[in-house]
C-alpha cells in the first residue's frame, strides 16, 4: 500500500533466550509522525532500534518475522544494512554531535557519501539547518565548534545531521527528554513540520508529548503491541482496558 | 489511592453534594407549588448560595486537575462531564426559586392545579432530578434512557397543558394573571426537566466516549 511506509508482521525479538519483542504486527503510515509508548522495558526503543536493524549489533540479539520498509524486508540477506541507515536516519535521547564544527557535523555524511564539492556541502549544510530550525541562530558560527552548543541546540544540530544525508525515516529516542520546555517545545513543533517530508517514528516517556506530536500511537506492554490507532483516539477513548490504565497512571 | 485519584474523588463528591442540595430545592418548589408546604425563603437562599459557591468550586478542582494533571481518556471524560454536569445543576436550582418566587403571585392556583394535572407534571419533574442524580452515581444506561423518555413526555404535557390554560385564560379574563404565572411555572419545570436531559446526555459521553448532544433520543 502506497499510504504505509513500514509494514511489521510476527516480529519478534530475542536477547538470547529472553523474548523481549513479541510477534508485533502493525503498519506505520507514510508521512505521519508515529509514537510509541509503554512503560520502562516494555521493548519500545528494542522495537524502533529492529527498524534500522541497530540490534544487528548486539550479539546475542535474533529476530525472527518480517520488517517491511516499502515492500522489501530489511532482514533479508542481500540488503545492506549501510544503505538502510541511510535511508533510515536516527536521533537518540542523548544528543551526540561529533567533537567537530557546527558545519563539519552537518557536512560529515555527505562527504563520506563521496560529496566534497564546496557549493554543493554549503547547500546541504544551510538546507538541513534550516529543516531542524536552527539556522538562524547558528548561521554566523558554523566554523564553532558543536559542543558549545546548549542542550537543545546539540539535539536540533544531531536532527539537521540526520537530515542531511536525505532519510526517508527518522526514528527518534526520545529526543526531548534531557531538555527544558522551550527546547521541547522546539523540538515537537519541528517534529510536526518535518513530517511533511519524512516518515517519523518516535518513543516518548511523555504521555503529553506523545499526544502533541504523533498521529498515531502505538502502546507497547511486556513485548506486545497492546493497541494501535490514531493518536486522538488512544488518548481519548482507547479500546484496550491496558492502554486506558497506562495513559491514565494506573499503572505502569 | 494516587494524588490524582483523590481530587477525582473530591470532585465526584462535590457533584453529588450540589446534585442532592438542587435535588432538595425542587423538592421544596413542587412542594410550594402543591400547597403541601410553604418553602422558608431564608432557607431557600441559604441552599442556592451554597449551590453557587459548589459550582464555583468544581470549576476550580477542574481547572486544577487540568492544569496539573492533564487527565486523558475516561479521566477527562469525567472532568469534562463534570463542569458540564455543574452548570446544568446550578441552573435547576435557580429555576427552583424562580418557580417558587411565581408561586406566590398565583392566587386562584389551586383550581388551575387540579383542573389541569399539574400536580402530575411536577411530581414527574421530580423524579427526573432523582433519577439524574442516580444515573452520575450509578453510570446506568438504562436509567439515562428513562431520564431521556421522560424528559420528552414531560415536554408534550407541558405544551399542552399551556394550550389548555391559554384556552382558559381566553374564556375567563379572571384567571389571567394565575394562568400567566402558571404558564411560566410550567415553563420552568420543562426546563430543569431538559436540564436533567443534558445531565444524562454528559453522563452518556463519560460512560460511552460518545457525544449525543442535539442528537433525537429516537436514533440512539
Amino acid at each position: 500500500m502506497k499510504d504505509i511506509k513500514i509494514q511489521v508482521n510476527d516480529l519478534s525479538l530475542y536477547y538470547g533466550e529472553k523474548k523481549a519483542l513479541k510477534e508485533i504486527t502493525m503498519q506505520v503510515p507514510a508521512n505521519k509522525v508515529t509514537a510509541l509508548i509503554g512503560p520502562s522495558g516494555c521493548g519500545k526503543s528494542t522495537f524502533l532500534r529492529c527498524i534500522n536493524r541497530m540490534n544487528d549489533l548486539i550479539p546475542s540479539v535474533s529476530i525472527t518475522g518480517q520488517m517491511l520498509v516499502e515492500g522489501v524486508d530489511i532482514y533479508d540477506k542481500n540488503v545492506d544494512v549501510v544503505n538502510i541507515r541511510k535511508k533510515i536516519g536516527m536521533v537518540f535521547q542523548k544528543s551526540n554531535p561529533f567533537p567537530k564544527s557546527i558545519y563539519e557535523n552537518v557536512a560529515y555524511g555527505s562527504r563520506i557519501n563521496g560529496i566534497n564539492d564546496k557549493n554543493t556541502l554549503d547547500e546541504i549544510v544551510e538546507t538541513s539547518l534550516r529543516q531542524a530550525a536552527i539556522w538562524d541562530e547558528l548561521k554566523d558560527r558554523l566554523g564553532d565548534s558543536a559542543l558549545g552548543l546548549s542542550g537543545g541546540q546539540q539535539q536540533r544540530l544531531c536532527i539537521a545531521r540526520t537530515l542531511a544525508v536525505s532519510p526517508d525515516i527518522i526514528l527518534m529516542d526520545e529526543p526531548a527528554s534531557a531538555l527544558d520546555p522551550i527546547s521541547t517545545s522546539k523540538i515537537e513543533e519541528l517534529v510536526h513540520e518535518l513530517k511533511e517530508q519524512y516518515t517519523i517514528i518516535i518513543v516518548t516517556h511523555n504521555m503529553q508529548q506523545a499526544a502533541r506530536t504523533s498521529d498515531h500511537t502505538a502502546f507497547f506492554y511486556m513485548g506486545e503491541l497492546i493497541e494501535m490507532g490514531k493518536t486522538n483516539e488512544i488518548f481519548t477513548k482507547p479500546e484496550k482496558k491496558q492502554t486506558e490504565d497506562y495513559i491514565t497512571g494506573r499503572f505502569g | 489511592m494516587t494524588h490524582f485519584e483523590i481530587e477525582l474523588d473530591k470532585l465526584k463528591n462535590v457533584i453529588q453534594k450540589i446534585g442532592a442540595l438542587a435535588e432538595n430545592q425542587v423538592s421544596e418548589a413542587v412542594k410550594t407549588l402543591l400547597l403541601e408546604s410553604a418553602a422558608e425563603g431564608k432557607e431557600v437562599k441559604k441552599v442556592e448560595s451554597k449551590i453557587d459557591k459548589l459550582d464555583v468550586k468544581i470549576d476550580e478542582i477542574c481547572q486544577r486537575i487540568f492544569a496539573l494533571q492533564q487527565p486523558v481518556a475516561s479521566d477527562l471524560r469525567f472532568i469534562m462531564a463534570s463542569m458540564q454536569i455543574s452548570n446544568e445543576i446550578e441552573r435547576i436550582g435557580d429555576l427552583a426559586i424562580s418557580i417558587i418566587k411565581k408561586t406566590k403571585n398565583i392566587k386562584e392556583k389551586h383550581d388551575l392545579i387540579s383542573k389541569f394535572e399539574i400536580g402530575e407534571i411536577a411530581r414527574e419533574v421530580e423524579i427526573v432530578v432523582l433519577k439524574t442524580n442516580e444515573s452520575f452515581l450509578t453510570r446506568d444506561s438504562e436509567i439515562i434512557s428513562t431520564i431521556f423518555s421522560l424528559n420528552n413526555a414531560i415536554k408534550t404535557r407541558v405544551d399542552d397543558v399551556i394550550a389548555a390554560i391559554i384556552g382558559e385564560m381566553k374564556a375567563n379574563s379572571k384567571v389571567v394573571v394565575s394562568g400567566t404565572n402558571l404558564v411560566l411555572v410550567l415553563k420552568h419545570l420543562e426546563r430543569i426537566s431538559e436540564h436533567c436531559s443534558n445531565i444524562a446526555e454528559s453522563v452518556y459521553f463519560m460512560v460511552n466516549a460518545k457525544i449525543i448532544k442535539h442528537e433525537k433520543f429516537e436514533d440512539l
